[in-house]
């Protein structure tokens, strides 16, 4: 079923190619290891056949939308993906109109790396309730069910800690960060021209990397997208010491949709929850 | 402040109504703790969790916002914007080990100088029983 | 490199006597940048104002720090004494070491030691400040009045007697409103034309104001003291330079169509004047409804019947007036200031199925009774039954119909309902002695001046029965209705036959009324009424500066209330347009367009419009700041990401010094 996916896709580029609805196809095509997918940009209709679809294919592709503003451009997008795509257009980032969405049931993607396979699927997928793209204009797969709402287990298993278990637990975190930023690099959301890390004027943050300059960087970039995360979790994926930002973000995740009943990315005029406001509302604070 | 002299709590109050309701507090004299470093600002609004976080980080014992009732910010909105960020960053703060105790958002009207020096007293007493943040 | 001046001041013993002034001093003289610091008895007397004088010229300071009383004390007298040395008023930071420091803490070091980082504090942060300079813009001396009700009216007068131009754009072929619809004004049963039609004549004849009726606002574009506007001038197809006002043409039209200012009780040909003492006193051709347009827009398909080619108005008319080629005309005007008086329409209770969901011709609403009782209305002023037009002698009035009514989405008060009806009861006595009236209330409002006496008047002197209760149905029973209510006061139901209903239905804001918000930038509430800027202290502003409110549109509110607010409204746009030209606050926002990514988080959030879109060189469509308009607030830096904008007076760069300062120092 999902093979038939790589064919769909295949077919779908080269029409768009060929008709010259678009200048360009962001894909995936298998990586040099021979089996982990990686980005693909095809340009030519003879190329298609480079594009695959299988449950290697983790990256968040939007991101590269932002490099395409007044091209019209197809992109790949599964379900977490195609929220990014709400976000995007929300923020006026991309265009609706040059853009040509193929969109994908997710199959789930597998834990992988440099040539270790796994049929491990990702944490992600565990909480993941929307295998199906919310937004396209053209479907691969059939729609699926999703199941019972996310439980966000994993923040209360965290909850359980105190407070000073916390703060170690954070704080050696933050000690392994190298400050490389491939978080905020894979990520859709984070697209700041002049990202607050990067001011020498005002210096939020400096250039040391020390426990306290890290844990600025984490927290506010978990800020920065509180009400705007659509989960892809592409970010923890590509940290190389592993920091577990899931939990931050799903934090935050977990705080919109009980105080506000907001998803992020789930329709194109949706308001963020962070630049509107309901007068009578009683958030516990203040009071 | 070093250890020995109680908590460092760094205040944000915004201009029209809780730096007032500071100041009316002391037109009446009504003593508190001498703990807290007033930080003005147009709005509570313009306090930025950037700033909020820097506190922390720097080593801060606990950082209040001071703003106007909801309803009544002098900019109409202001409060009602800060209400929702600080929500989410207090929750944010608390589940990164900062206890939520530490940081404070209080409404605070031009006329409330006995309330804004209750708030005080009570937040110093809290912190000083807390204990000085994680030295970094 | 800054030479910054430390003065902290002793105010007499209310801050010396608890802070150590001359440590405070001392430690000033070691801050950073720091070139001159100093004490003074009492910093704000003319003594203390000549030595910061002296010392900024004589040490060559480039900023000031004044460590000594709340900034909401004196920061202006500071500013004044700063630039009378030749720097910039701006350059100057306020340390509050009396409220905040020592009126509040009876220890001595503790209160030196934070006196010590307060001033700290605002060294850092003056170090940080750059001379700001407050911008002069022009402004049009013109105000327009959308809206030409009783408040509208009075509005125009005040603020062309003041000696500005004046633009009153009325939707209606006449100014005039509600108030021209009704028969008597309570409390004094003044003849509401008798009072209005004055005012109105004064309108049409005043040399400032400009009147334009049949026409409506289409678009608003600027800012206070420069709006741009876009009026739609409806064709009118009679060429108001010829035409005399004559009536033969309207008197000539057989066609005869509901007529609106009749509330459909009565009808009107399709060339008309609304009402005889309409201003101005010349007719409109209802083109959807004239015979001769119906038969143009035949001829374009010759589909249908063949509708006559009336042309009667033409042939009678004595002066040619009568323009068929006239087109509907887009015109754009300046104005300095906008006053919104759109007024009310009443609520229609056909929602209402327990009293006949409109179906029954004898239960009608107050301001049809009002037409029936007017002498220029659809009876000649004769009380009668819309059904078979015989005398009504047994009355029953439901109040609160549309109003204090959850269920229909209406919970508020509409404030006249309780005296209008008490007026209904008087006056169809006068009309009628043998007439029976019955008013099922839940409660009587009648807080004016005079109002509390009229009401009783209508509950001692009428006869008229007061009872206290819903009603449950009506229903039509014969030629006559029969009302089943309550009398709670005594418990029992009561049954009612009555011969005439009134529905005093409640005041909702007249039609589009949220569309003309939105063109303004100006609020409303759920119910379309427009939002003031501060329900007690600011009743005719708004959030957008230069559009003001007034009248029921608003709220509602009684005539006397409205003329109140005409006038105060005219004040605020008298006192704008005075002024020769506008000063900018400098405290305002700025935005850096090499960081702006375009995502206007910040437009969401600003409380007064000031962000607009402005398109770079490089084709990027990002936001800029209307210095204007921006009130300083602060929200858009915050909802900022990418951190490309800042607040003058109180930027990122001078509160995190603040804070580094106290952490790290």
């Amino acid at each position: 079923m999902v093979a038939d996916f790589t064919q769909q896709i295949r077919d779908k580029a080269k029409e768009l190619l060929e008709k010259g609805t678009v200048e360009c196809v962001i894909g995936y095509e298998t990586g040099s290891d021979g089996f982990s997918a990686r980005p693909a940009f095809i340009y030519e209709s003879a190329e298609v056949e480079r594009l695959i679809f299988d449950n290697t294919c983790s990256h968040n592709l939007v991101k590269y939308l932002l490099n395409k503003k007044g091209k019209p451009t197809a992109v790949i997008v599964k379900g977490c993906d195609s929220r990014a795509l709400n976000l995007l257009l929300s923020e006026k980032q991309i265009d609706r109109d040059n853009i040509f969405i193929i969109g994908v049931v997710c199959p789930g993607v597998v834990e992988w790396g440099w040539n270790n396979h796994s049929d491990q699927l990702q944490i992600r997928c565990n909480w993941c309730r929307q295998h199906n793209p919310v937004i396209y204009d053209f479907l691969v797969g059939e729609p699926v069910t999703e199941g019972p709402p996310d439980d966000f287990a994993d923040i209360a298993a965290m909850e359980t800690k105190s407070t000073e278990e916390r703060e170690a637990f954070w704080r050696e975190q933050a000690e392994h960060c190298v400050r490389c930023y491939a978080c905020r690099q894979a990520c859709p959301g984070c697209y700041c021209i002049d990202c607050f890390v990067e001011q020498l004027d005002p210096e939020w943050v400096g250039i040391r990397i020390a426990p306290e300059e890290n844990l600025m960087w984490n927290t506010i970039r978990a800020f920065h997208l509180a009400g705007r995360c659509i989960s892809c979790n592409e970010c923890e994926r590509v940290c190389p010491v592993n920091i577990p930002l899931s939990l931050l973000n799903r934090r935050m995740e977990r705080e919109v949709l009980g105080l506000f009943d907001y998803r992020a990315g789930m329709s194109e005029d949706a308001v963020a929850p962070l630049i509107t406001f309901m007068k009578d509302e009683k958030l516990g604070i203040g009071e | 402040m070093s250890a020995d002299n109680g908590p460092l709590i760094i205040g944000f109050l915004c201009n029209w109504c809780s730096y007032a309701g500071a100041d009316m507090a002391g037109t009446s004299r009504i003593a508190y703790p001498a703990n807290i470093r007033i930080i003005r600002v147009p709005c509570s609004g313009r306090v930025d969790p950037l700033l909020i976080v820097k506190c922390f980080e720097e080593g801060a014992d606990a950082v209040l916002v001071a703003g106007c009732h909801p309803g009544d910010c002098h900019y109409n909105e202001g409060n009602y914007y800060s209400r929702r960020r600080f929500a989410l960053l207090r929750a944010l703060l608390d589940f990164m080990g900062i206890e939520k105790e530490r940081f404070q958002v209080k409404w605070v009207s031009a006329s409330e100088g006995k309330r804004f020096a209750k708030i005080i007293t009570e937040f110093t007493e809290d912190m000083t029983k807390l204990g000085a943040r994680k030295a970094s | 490199m800054s030479r910054i001046g430390v003065f902290v001041c002793h105010c007499g013993t209310n801050i010396g006597g608890v802070v150590n002034v001359p440590e405070v001093v001392e430690a000033a003289r070691h801050m950073p940048l720091v070139a001159y610091a100093d004490e003074n008895k009492y910093t704000c007397s003319e003594v203390g104002q000549a030595s910061i004088r002296d010392a900024i010229r004589e040490q060559r300071l480039d900023r000031v720090v004044i460590a000594s009383c709340s900034p909401r004390m004196h920061e202006n007298t500071f500013r004044r004494t700063v630039a009378a040395a030749g720097l910039n008023p701006y350059l100057l930071e306020i340390s509050n070491i009396r409220e905040h420091c020592s009126w509040v803490h009876s220890d001595s070091k503790d209160a030196t030691a934070k006196a010590i980082d307060l001033v700290s504090m605002a060294v850092a942060k003056v170090a940080r400040h750059e001379s700001l300079f407050p911008k002069q813009v022009g402004l049009t001396k013109r105000a327009l009045i959308i809206g030409g009700g009783i408040t509208g009216i009075q509005a125009a007068l005040d603020i062309a007697s003041a000696g500005h131009e004046v633009v009153l754009v009325e939707k209606e072929p006449s100014i005039g409103g509600r108030m021209s619809q009704l028969d008597k004004t309570f409390p004094t049963l003044d003849c509401s034309a008798c009072i209005l039609t004055p005012k109105m004549v004064d309108v049409a004849q005043h040399p400032n104001i400009t009147l334009l009726t049949y026409s409506e606002v289409k678009e608003v574009r600027g800012f206070v003291g420069n709006f741009e506007v876009d009026i739609l001038k409806k064709a009118k197809m009679v060429d108001y330079v010829k035409c005399t006002g004559c009536g033969t043409c309207w008197q000539a039209c057989p066609e005869r169509i509901p007529s609106e200012f009749d509330m459909g009780l009565g009808s009107r040909p399709a060339i008309y004047i609304p009402f005889a003492q309409a201003v101005p006193n010349k007719p409109v051709i209802d083109i959807a409804n004239c015979r001769y347009e119906k038969y143009l827009k035949w001829k374009e398909t010759e589909e249908g019947p063949e509708p006559p080619q009336c042309r009667i108005c033409e042939g009678v008319c004595p002066t040619e007036a009568i323009d068929r080629s006239q087109k509907d005309e887009i015109i754009t005007e300046k104005f300095g200031a906008v006053v919104v008086t759109t007024g009310f329409k009443t609520f229609d209770h056909s929602v209402y199925g327990e009293y006949g969901g409109g179906r029954y011709p004898d239960v009608i609403s107050s301001l049809e009774l009002e037409r029936l009782m007017s002498a220029a209305g659809p009876t000649g002023g004769e009380v009668l039954r819309p059904s078979d037009g015989s005398h009504p002698k047994n009355v029953v009035f439901i109040q609160c119909v549309g109003s204090r009514d959850d269920k229909v989405g209406r919970p508020y008060c509409s404030k006249v309902c309780c005296m209008y009806t008490a007026k209904h009861a008087i006056m169809l006595r006068e009309h009628d002695s043998e007439v029976q009236c019955y008013v099922f209330y839940i409660d009587v409002r009648a807080g004016g001046k005079d109002f509390e006496e009229f009401a009783r008047r209508a509950q001692d002197e009428t006869g008229a029965l007061y009872l206290r209760g819903r009603v449950s149905q009506i229903y039509q029973e014969g030629k006559n209705l029969k009302v089943m209510g309550e009398d709670s006061l005594i418990g029992r139901p009561v049954e009612i036959e009555a011969d005439l209903v009134v529905l005093a239905t409640g005041m909702e804001p007249s039609d589009n009324a949220d569309l003309i918000a939105q063109k303004l930038n100006i609020s409303y509430n759920t119910y379309n009424f427009l939002i003031e800027a501060h329900p007690k202290l600011r009743p005719v502003e708004t959030q957008t500066d230069g559009i003001f409110v007034a009248g029921t549109c608003v709220g509602p509110r009684d005539i006397p209330d409205c003329v109140a607010h005409g006038g105060a409204a005219a004040a605020k746009v008298v006192a704008l347009l005075s002024q020769d030209s506008l000063t900018t606050d400098p405290l305002t926002s700025i935005i850096d367009p090499m960081k702006c990514v375009g995502c206007f988080a910040c437009k969401e959030v600003c409380p007064f419009n000031a962000i607009e879109e402005q398109i770079t060189r490089d084709k990027r469509t990002i936001a800029s700041i209307n210095e204007s308009l921006c009130k300083g607030c602060g929200l858009c830096i915050v909802a900022c990401r990418p951190g490309a904008i800042n607040l003058r007076g109180f930027t990122s760069q001078q509160l995190l010094s603040e804070v580094l300062t106290l952490v790290r120092g």
